[in-house]
This record gives structure tokens, sequence and C-alpha cells, in this order.
């Protein structure tokens, strides 16, 4: 499967130390009332995309995540079982998961398909899939947001995650534009159905010209020590893009692999 | 073309046979749970399963994994093995609960794990388990969940993708999600009265349900849809409902289908004021007055994620049984001309869209259908 990338934007927390929601009230006039981090994340990472490409009434929206929005979990967990308080209207809303695509696709003035979903294994390789499936019917573009926040207690994540407690954390944003259309396109993502084994993995790596990332959960085969988020795929291709690089990205989970070829155009 | 393979449910009438055979009696039941309100704990309607499900991990997945089994059991290893798994849910994800409760407190303190957990875990449990080939996803977009689970199921099955998908709708009783809908006051405190002028919320209820979708040949087919967001705000769309209209058009039109074609409509029809008012100002300005059209919430309930394939697999079984289901406590309609059904419709085929607008202004319509068995 291919699919063609038309524009990506990127926030980590750790590179730019704005403060979003100010950032969306003063720089971008977006109504910031009854949201919280989770939302601003995903308004922010949205507007960056836009001002890099148009995009469109029928472009099919798909938001992911590791993990959703762990802080208002978090938030109503303390005092709804804790202080046995009633729930607060304003956090169930944003709660469920649709919340922060409803503001995205409104924001962008999206009136299309528009999704929130996790896969647990490989969120972004199971959504690009997906989205192959849907354009191919749909014959639209999509825009893909990937948003990952640190939880307020850190701990919070890392026991989620399954990560080692002493791994940094940082929040990340992408967005894409993704088309089957290969015009005007930045770069082109190759992948397919398949669950490689980690021999197989090895062979491919050996024999490949192409600059080898790896995932932070990869460690059988890299141990780099890099900040994690879940969705750091997306900052791969992101920087491939920026320094002209044709890559290959190793996913795991476990001891199923997958691969995401990226190749300038 | 995705087919409709087989089907497996629990509802608050019992398992499907239960559940259809109470249906064919126009029978239904509920039960009360307690929300947390301003007032205190309030007392609510609700449809409950018979056998109570624990709304913990455990409790959870125990449920899904006996309706996902009886949905597989009639393929082999191979067939399994490329088999994807789609669940669409609003539940609440109790791995964060649990790694919020062991990080925040000494006495439910758990060693960290290596194993990365979320809300598709038990999707990616279910696979493991059965044996299927690895490829989970879990939309949570509400109201609409499964209904567009169903919908990207049917995609990966026609761009040839994956030649089985089983999609999974689940809901179970949650404090949060019941006192979530009880603080934007849209419970009722008796029934779910749709398109009925006496309509005053509606009543959640329970459903774990599995399709197994594939490409081979079946009565069943399910011919598309559409799914959009698009609202006057988050919790609602015009009055008028033209952004049902859109939504229900475009079903049509991405199947290919004309209206004049489609045998009855199952509508979304909460039993909320603005929802079935929306809802049936659009169907006006779609269907003829002589459109059937019913509803299922009086019978299970409001299953809110598990709903889209939920009432859709009910739906099936009513009309393989002979008969479109009437709509249960109706009694004064919104529209004199446009009422739902009032007594069973004999009926064993044909082409049936099937409606759910929900939160977030997610709108979904797919169009399934039946050919002669």
């Amino acid at each position: 499967m291919k699919l063609y990338i038309k524009a990506i934007s990127s926030y980590r927390s750790d590179k730019d130390e704005s403060n979003l929601k100010q950032v969306l009230k003063q720089q971008y006039k977006v109504d910031v009332r009854r949201k919280d981090d989770f939302i601003y994340a995903g308004l922010y990472g949205a507007l960056r995309l836009q001002e890099k490409v148009s995009i469109e009434r029928d472009n099919e929206l798909y938001l992911t995540s590791g993990f959703g929005n762990l802080n208002i979990l978090a938030k109503m967990h303390k005092y709804m079982i804790e202080n046995k308080e009633p729930i607060k209207l304003f956090d169930f809303i944003n709660m469920l998961g649709n919340t922060t695509s409803f503001y995205v696709a409104s924001m962008l003035g999206i009136k299309a398909k528009t999704l929130f979903q996790i896969s647990d294994n490989f969120t972004f390789f199971h959504t690009l899939i997906m989205i192959y499936a849907s354009l191919q019917k749909s014959k639209n573009e999509a825009i893909l947001g990937t948003i990952d926040i640190v939880s307020e207690n850190e701990e919070v994540l890392k026991r989620i995650a399954g990560i080692e407690e002493k791994t940094s954390l940082v929040s990340a944003v992408h967005y894409q534009k993704i088309s089957l259309n290969p015009k005007d396109a930045l770069c082109v993502l190759e992948f397919d159905t398949k669950f490689y084994t980690l021999e197989e993995v090895k062979k491919i790596i050996e024999n490949t010209n192409l600059h080898v990332r790896f995932s932070s959960r990869c460690q059988a085969l890299h141990k780099e020590g890099k900040p994690y988020f879940e969705t750091d795929v997306v900052e791969v291709i992101y920087n491939a893009i920026q320094n002209n690089e044709q890559t290959l990205y190793v996913e795991c989970y476990g001891q199923r692999y997958k691969l995401l070829y990226q190749f300038q155009l | 073309m995705a087919n409709i393979l087989h089907t497996h449910f629990i509802s608050a009438l019992g398992d499907k046979e239960q559940t259809l055979d109470a249906i064919k009696k126009k029978h239904f039941h509920m039960d009360r749970k307690s929300v947390r309100a301003i007032e205190g704990e309030v007392s609510v309607p609700y449809y409950t399963f018979k056998e109570e499900v624990q709304d913990t991990l455990n409790g959870i997945y125990s449920v899904m994994k006996k309706i996902v089994h009886q949905s597989i059991k009639g393929l082999t290893s191979e067939q399994k093995a490329q088999t994807a798994i789609i669940v669409g849910s609003s539940i609440i994800d109790w791995n964060v609960i649990d790694a919020i409760e062991s990080s925040n407190y000494a006495y439910k303190r758990k060693a960290f794990s290596s194993l990365k957990r979320s809300m598709d875990s038990y999707a990616k449990d279910l696979s493991d388990e059965f044996g299927l080939n690895g490829f989970t996803l879990t939309i949570n977009t509400a109201c609409t969940s499964s209904a567009n689970a169903i919908l990207e199921a049917s995609n990966l099955i026609d761009s040839g993708l994956y030649p089985y998908v089983v999609v999974v709708g689940l809901e179970v009783f949650s404090v949060n999600m019941s006192s979530g809908f009880y603080a934007m006051q849209l419970l009722s405190s008796s029934s779910i009265k749709p398109f009925d002028t006496q309509r005053d919320g509606t009543i959640l209820g329970e459903g774990v349900v599995a399709l197994l979708l594939g490409n081979e040949q079946t009565p069943w087919r399910v011919l598309g849809g559409f799914s959009n967001c698009n609202g006057v705000n988050i919790t609602s769309v015009s009055e008028e409902g033209d952004e049902f209209v859109e939504v229900m058009e475009k079903a049509l039109m991405m199947t290919q289908i004309d209206k004049e074609n489609i045998t009855a409509l199952k509508t979304h029809a909460t039993g909320t004021l603005s929802n079935d008012i929306s809802e049936m100002n659009a169907i006006r300005k779609i269907f003829t007055k002589d459109i059937v059209f019913t509803a299922l919430k009086p019978y299970i309930g409001h299953t809110v994620g598990a709903c889209g394939a939920l009432e859709i697999a009910i739906f099936m079984g009513c009309v393989d049984d002979g008969f479109i289901p009437q709509t249960l406590n109706h009694e004064n309609a919104i529209s004199s001309e446009y009422r739902p059904l009032l007594e069973h419709l004999a009926c064993n085929k044909g082409t049936f869209m099937f409606n759910y607008f929900g939160f977030g202004a997610n709108n979904t319509s797919l169009i399934l259908q039946k050919e002669s068995l």
C-alpha cells in the first residue's frame, strides 16, 4: 500500500515550550473555554497543519493516540471515586473520545468522516491501513492527527505504556494530510498488513540502504534512550522530510514487528 | 462486497435467542441503577443484563470473549489467522483507571509492567486468544462507535486487505457514563418514547455484540454507508435535521440505492427531545410518508457504543424470523403523517437503512441488503 503525504506539522513539548492554551487564545483566537490540555494539543497541531496546506470540507479526519486523554480520567476519578462528588458536565464531555475530534473538525471546517480510535499494538500503522481502505472507496483525502500528552502524574503514563520508570516523557502532536494521489506530495509511505519476526527484520535491515529508525519499543534491535511518546513514528517521518532522507521505520510490540518505508519525492 | 456471516449478542433481554423471542412478543425489561448527581445518589431506569457483568477489566473481557467465540467458532484456524477485529465502544478505559490507582494510592500499588495497555487491549487480547491476525482497532465515537466499526470493517474487506473482520460493540453499566447523561438532562424517568410528543429522554442499556463480516456469500450484505461530523454544537444538530439529511443522502449515493428502494428504516430514535425531532424532520425531507420506519431502543435501551452493531444484529434476526419489529411506547406522533411501525410488519428480505446520530455531532447511516433465503 502507498499513501502520499501532502503536508505535515510537528509539535513536541521539549522543543516548543509554548503554553498551548495561551497560544490558541491569543494567536489563533480560538475559544479555549471548557476544554483541556488534550484538546488544546489537538487543536494546536491541526492549526499548524492548516498553515501549510488547504483543508477541505470533505477531508476525512482521523485522530489517534497511544492512550487518549489520561488527565481527564485522573481528574474525574479523584473527585468521583475518592471524594464521592457528582460528575461535572464538561469533564464528562471532555472524557469522551470524539470530543477532541469534534472540536478539531469544527475548527478546520471538516464535515466528513471523523473518527477517534486507538490500536493497542500499532496505533499509527493500523490507522494508516484503515485510511488506505477508506480512501480507496471515498476518493477523498485524509487528515491524520496523532496526539500523545504526558499525564500530570507521569507515573500513570509510564505504567500504562509499560515503559521503565526512568524513561523521560514528552508530549507530542503531529498532523498529516494524506492522499492516494502523488500530486504535490512531499513523500510516500509504503507499508503492508504483514507482521514481521525479529529475524526477518534483521535480514531486511542488513540489506537496506535506507536510514533505519526504530521505535523506542524495539529494544531487541536498538537501545537509543530517546524521550518517549507512543506515536513517535510521525516525528521520524517529519524529520526525514526535513532532512531529505529515505527512511525505514521499525515498530514492534512484543514479538511482532511492522515496517514503514518513507521515500522522498 | 462485505457480507455479514454471523451475529451473536447479549442484551438486557438475554442472549440472542431470548432477545429475539422477547422482541417478537413485544416484551422489554428495565431495572434501575444509581447515578451520582448534584442532588446526591439518584435512581434512574436502566436496561441491565440479566446476569450481571462487572464493570471491570476481567468482567468486561469475559463477556466479550464469550460473544466473540460464538461469532467466529465456524472459522478454521487458517481463516481466523486472516481475521481482523474492530471494537466500537464508549466505555471508560479501565487500564487507565488501574494505572491511576496504582500511581495514586499506596494500598493499590502494583509492580510496574512492561506491557502496554489501552482501551484497545480488549481487542488485542481477543486477537491473541483466538489466533486472529493481530489487526486490532477500537473506535470511540460515542453512539456511532460500532456503526463506524462496521463501515470501516466493510472498507477493509472491500479493499481486499482482510477476508474477515469481527466487529464488536460493547457497552456495560458505567457510573460515569450514566451520571454524564443524567447531568446533560438526557435521561427519561419512565420509558423511551420514540417520536412521541410525550417523550422525555432516553434510557441507557447494556449490550455486547459481535458481527463476523467476510467476503463469503450470505443473504446479508453491507452495501456501505456514510459517516460525518456535522452539528450546530457538540451535543446536537439543527432542529431542521439537515445534518442528518446529508448523511442519509450520502449513504444512498455511496451505495447507489434509490430512496424509493429502501424497504425500511431503523431509526436512531433515542427518545430525547432534540434528537427525535431532528431525525423526524430529516426523514420527512428524504422519504414520502409511506416509508416504513421503526425504533429498537424501547426494547433494549440506548446501548451507546454498542447500539450500532447490536441494533443491526437484532434487526437482522427479526427479518430472518419474518418480521420488522414495531416501535414500542409510541402513542402521540410528533408528525401525524409519519408514524413509526405500530405493529410488527411481515418482511423477510429487502434493503434497509440504519441511522445512528451521536454525541460529538458524529452521524452515520448504513445500508444493508438481505436477499431471499
